[in-house]
């Protein structure tokens, strides 16, 4: 069967991959074990969660939103054939590498883009919002199916799928009570918090999670590190801006407007494509809830509007609230959303691979905001509004 | 002679309501009849007979399933607008008032909803009318009290104030004498009596109070379960037995002689009774409540002798000897205790 | 009885008292806001005196005063409809919110929306522009009309005020279901907006939706205002008034009209605000003491806007740089008034 082939290959690389090992793979921190070698990785920027490994298991702890240990959900990911280990009694046990799963979330997709397991998803939450090439081929030749999202899972659907894992997202309402009935049914379901990130290579680094659940780790970690290597090449060439051109993100609704906090992650991008935030200094990952008010003086005055909202043209930004029209960046239309790169059924790839491309996103902006060091960019997830 | 107007007639009218399915539930009627100025009428039946209804369906408040109505010869839909009978007939409801923030004054300003401004602005021609309604009424003294301040006899007088202050021919009451203490009743009906003779306005009332009605009324409408109606002068009506016989239907006894209805019936031992004053009434009356039916004297094999005066004597004459009393109770206690 | 003249002197001085109220209050929502601006500075800006910063020129000019006469109009506009349905209902508790007309407002709304756009719900109402504005109006008010004549067809039945009460509530809950039932197959990130659509705002009403709310508020004012008379029948109940000349179905009909334009309009621009229904009039009948409508209407707008205009500036959070949605200051100012009206229990018929 396909999925065996795939597991015997991936275990032949891996035992091949052992001998090359570069500077870059750690040795596991557990009991050396020279018997069966394999690739592991490293976690540096993202905090939510972390991979020990072991002799045909790796153990892994995601985090709750503070990065402390309490509330931490725990997973065991035991190679197949082999037995469980004792002494993790919360810990929930994923069979690896799996061969098929569900995913919940656009970022998912993009994860499994990333190193080319897309086939591999056999259900989607939702079926709207997609961009891969090839998950739309599935969904059309009936292999991936629509499960439902939160509160609409189809529990008996997905009994009968039987995935390998079920990927969903955590937030406060989904605790892993939610998905006892499926847990039960003996298909594990792995909480994740990627959005939780608030740096961009954080937020993208969470591919290697993914990496450890089908043994691609090796992959991974090459393409993850020309991710980090580009963008910081890029962040240094951004210092080299003179000037830190003043950027306002969102869209007021009746009169309040979230705007991102200073340690958020559209902060951060701002900071590291050389731009000016005025709630740069301010604390959190979250949002500020202000008054269009409060924030007024600073959105008439700012060089640039980035990520706009659900517009797409300059009419659709005054039809919502003629009063925008005053602001500076509408009338020298330095206007960009992060929706250039939408497919037909509407499905916005910024938050697909976007997510895991942080580097390229960082160019986008630093296109936008100091043409001058990127003359050759061609933006691929923004565009100008006209 | 008061000309007497006809202000409202009917003919062959079926006062009633539509079932769910909208078939007919008569209750009233057919009926003729005439409500003339200067009049009061007084319409009396056992209850669920259909005295609301019949008054509902007069004043227009519901539509009639037969018949036709005419209040002062009118001919035509329009006539019959609400807003045309606002002029015509006022009424008196037994809907509770249930926004007690209104002052007395207040509501019996709306009385002159039918002819007020546009915006409700009162004149002075509706002030005067006003005034003289409450003044008719006697209520000035808590013009300014909320209603939900008023005791029900007083509030009553204002719902009536109001009806008054519409100023209109016709008036209609839905038992304006229930909840009322005696006093209150008594001057209620005094007034309707009054100002049909003093206004000249044919006044409708639906009542329980047999004993005042029959005072009061100049003409009695009997209504009976199953619709029939019979009309007429009060005293005609008890002197022909009609009275007797609208009641006896329902297992109650009229007694044409003292006006009033018997409580008691099924008398189980005679008793002479000797004497004509106001003692003597008085005295039947309490002997009937022991249970005595009470003869002429010297037919029973006791007699009571009663001698009337300011301090009245009776004289109790029995098979065993004569004793005297000075109080009834006394004369009952020896009644009770040689169980005669 | 005439008013004695201490009684009108006692009247006039309480009139002039709230007029007061109303233009401190007008100017103190204006003068505050999460950027501080000096009092001279916003008087140069609302004198149209030449100069000062632009940045207060628009804040001023775009943000709070369009915000304040969206006070104004909120304030006249829910409780007049709050006084009209205590009338037709003869229960001092009810008001739009309560008997759910507010909700067939937003159900109105959230059905148009579906119909017409291509993303759901009512994230799209800001979308709109002039056209756009009249279509929500029309909806809005065709929603709270609809759930009016359904109250008003089960209140026949109920005789009962305290049942009425309890069935506003209910009706109320399965048009917010029914909203829900939407939202649930809806995008998550709407979920959102919706929340925060529910929490009512007085911020987001500009330009050509201020015009079209005012014309639907004032158009809502007077048919009321013109309606008083009859009002006042209908205090006494259905059946005195037809005695009186009022046309029962006509009374309901216009009743129903105003208070559509009135809730539905102002609910499809700000989102459901409660609790001023209820509570204004009720003042304005104890301030005026008069069961009037010729004075109580507008006793009404007078008193609403000044409530409406202190829950704004109260709302701002003085100081502070967040605000909260005008629905929470509402309710923590009106239902404590409720309270105390029950407990009072002088001015309540329900007990009467």
């Amino acid at each position: 069967m396909t999925n065996n082939r795939f597991f015997y290959c991936a275990l032949l690389l891996t035992i091949f991959s052992c001998k090359e090992r570069t500077a870059q793979n750690t040795p596991p921190p557990a009991v050396n074990n020279s018997d069966s070698p394999r690739v592991t990785t490293t976690i540096r920027y993202a905090r939510g969660f972390t991979i020990d490994y072991h002799d045909n298991y790796k153990l892994v702890h995601v985090l709750d939103r503070k990065g402390d240990l309490t509330d931490t959900l725990e997973y065991l990911l035991v190679q197949k054939g082999h037995p469980t280990p004792d002494g993790h009694a919360k810990a929930q046990v994923i069979p690896i590498p799996i061969s098929s799963f569900v995913a919940m979330s656009s970022m998912h997709v993009g994860m499994a883009d990333f190193m080319g397991i897309a086939e591999r998803i056999t259900g989607l939450g939702s079926l709207q919002y997609i961009n891969s090439p090839i998950v739309r081929a599935n969904i059309k030749a009936g292999k991936t199916i629509q499960v439902g999202l939160d509160g609409n899972l189809n529990n008996e659907l997905l009994i009968s799928l039987h995935p390998g894992l079920i990927m969903a997202m955590s937030n406060p309402e989904a605790t892993t009570a939610k998905y006892k009935t499926l847990m039960d049914a003996g298909i594990p379901v792995i909480l994740n918090a990627e959005w939780l990130e608030s740096t961009p290579l954080g937020r993208a680094e969470w591919v290697k999670l993914m990496a450890a659940l089908v043994n691609k780790e090796d992959l991974v970690n090459k393409k993850f590190d020309s991710v980090v290597r580009s963008y910081d090449s890029l962040v240094q060439l951004a210092s080299q801006a003179k000037e830190h051109p003043h950027v306002i993100i969102g869209m007021p609704y009746k009169g309040s407007w979230f705007i991102p906090a200073g340690e958020s992650y559209m902060a951060h991008f701002i900071r590291d494509a050389g731009g000016g935030y005025k709630w740069a200094d301010t604390k959190g990952v979250g949002s500020l809830a202000l008054n269009f008010e409060a924030v007024a003086p600073e959105a008439l005055t700012a060089d640039f509007w980035l990520n706009i909202g659900y517009v797409d043209r300059k009419q659709d930004i005054t039809s919502k609230d003629p009063r925008f029209a005053s602001f500076r960046s509408f009338s020298t239309g330095q206007l960009y959303n992060n929706n250039k790169k939408t497919n037909d059924i509407g499905s916005n790839d910024y938050w697909e691979s976007g997510a895991v491309n942080p580097q390229v996103l960082l160019a986008d902006m630093i296109s936008i905001l100091h043409p001058e060091l990127l003359p050759g960019h061609t933006s691929v997830y923004y565009k100008q509004l006209q | 002679m008061s000309r007497r107007q006809t202000l409202l007639e009917t003919q062959g009218l079926e006062a009633g309501y539509r079932s769910r399915r909208g078939k007919p539930v008569p209750i009233a009627g057919p009926l003729s009849v005439t409500i003339r100025a200067g009049q009061l009428i007084c319409l009396l039946g056992p209850n669920g007979a259909g005295k609301s209804t019949l008054l509902r369906t007069l004043s227009g408040l519901q539509p009639s399933l037969a018949g036709s109505i005419h209040i002062m010869g009118d001919r035509s839909p329009a006539q019959r607008s609400p807003a045309a009978l606002a002029k015509k007939i006022s009424l008196v409801l037994t809907d509770p008032v249930r926004f007690s923030n209104l002052t007395a004054y207040s509501l019996v300003a709306l009385g002159r909803y039918p002819y007020s401004g546009w915006l409700g602005a009162l004149k002075e021609e509706d002030r005067r009318i006003i005034a003289w309604a409450m003044e008719a009424t006697g209520i000035e003294a808590y013009a300014q009290r909320k209603i939900g301040m008023l005791s029900d006899g007083e509030s009553q007088k204002v719902m009536l104030a109001r009806a008054l202050a519409q100023d209109t021919p016709l008036m209609m009451l839905d038992e304006p004498t229930a909840h009322l203490d005696l006093p209150s009743r008594i001057q209620i009906m005094q007034l309707l009596h009054k100002m049909a003779r003093q206004t000249q306005k044919g006044i409708l009332l639906s009542t329980h109070e047999l004993d005042l009605a029959l005072q009061v009324a100049d003409e009695l409408w009997l209504l009976q379960t199953g619709g029939r109606l019979d009309r007429g002068v009060p005293e005609d009506l008890v002197l022909n037995g009609t009275f007797e016989s609208v009641f006896d239907k329902e297992g109650i006894l009229f007694d044409k002689r003292t006006g009033s209805f018997n409580i008691h019936s099924g008398h189980m031992k005679k008793i002479g009774l000797a004497g004509s004053g106001v003692a003597a009434f008085w005295t039947k009356r309490a002997l009937q409540r022991e249970g005595f039916e009470v003869t002429a004297a010297g037919v029973a094999a006791s007699d009571i002798r009663v001698e009337e005066g300011v301090t009245p004597i009776w004289i109790l004459a029995t098979s065993s000897g004569r004793q005297t009393f000075d109080s009834l109770s006394g004369l009952l206690d020896a009644l009770r205790n040689q169980s005669i | 009885m005439q008013l004695t003249n201490n009684q009108r002197k006692r009247k006039d001085i309480k009139l002039a008292a709230l007029c007061l109220l109303l233009i401190g209050a007008f100017f103190l929502d204006i003068a505050l806001g999460p950027v501080r601006i000096p009092l001279r500075s916003i008087c140069r800006i609302i004198l149209s005196l030449p100069g000062g910063d632009s940045t207060w020129q628009y804040i001023v000019m775009q943000i709070r005063i369009p915000k304040t006469f969206t006070a104004v109009i909120a304030g006249c506009g829910l409780s007049v409809s709050g006084l009209q349905m205590q009338t037709l209902f003869r229960n001092p508790l009810a008001e739009p919110a309560v008997l759910g007309v507010t909700a067939g407002a937003s159900l109105g709304v959230a059905a148009v929306m579906l119909a017409g756009g291509s993303i759901t719900t009512l994230y799209t109402i800001r979308e709109l522009g002039l056209s756009g504005s009249w279509l929500i109006t029309i909806a809005g008010c065709t929603g709270a009309a609809g759930v009016m004549l359904l109250v008003i067809l089960i209140s026949k039945a109920v005789k009962d005020n305290i049942m009425m009460l309890i069935i506003g509530v209910m009706v109320g809950t399965v048009t917010l279901s029914i909203i829900s039932i939407w939202q649930y197959f809806s995008d998550p990130e709407l979920i959102k907006d919706y929340l925060m659509w529910t929490f009512g705002s007085l911020g987001g009403v500009t330009g050509a939706q201020l015009y079209v709310l005012g014309l639907a508020t004032f158009l809502g004012l007077v048919i009321s205002f013109l309606s008083s008379k009859m009002l006042d029948a209908l205090l006494l109940g259905e059946n005195y008034a037809r005695s009186m000349g009022v046309t029962t179905q006509r009374a309901r009909l216009i009743i129903i009209c105003s208070t559509s334009l009135l809730a539905g309009s102002i609910t499809a621009f700000c989102g459901p605000i409660g609790f001023i229904g209820i509570a204004v009039p009720q003042m304005a009948r104890s301030v005026f003491a008069t069961s009037n409508h010729r004075v109580l209407i507008p006793a009404c707008c007078l008193i609403g806007t000044t409530l409406m205009l202190l829950c704004d500036v109260i709302g701002q959070l003085p100081g502070s740089q967040a605000a909260l949605p005008i629905n929470i200051v509402t309710a923590l100012v009106g239902a404590p008034t409720v309270i105390w009206m029950i407990l009072r229990k002088n001015n309540l018929s329900i007990f009467g």
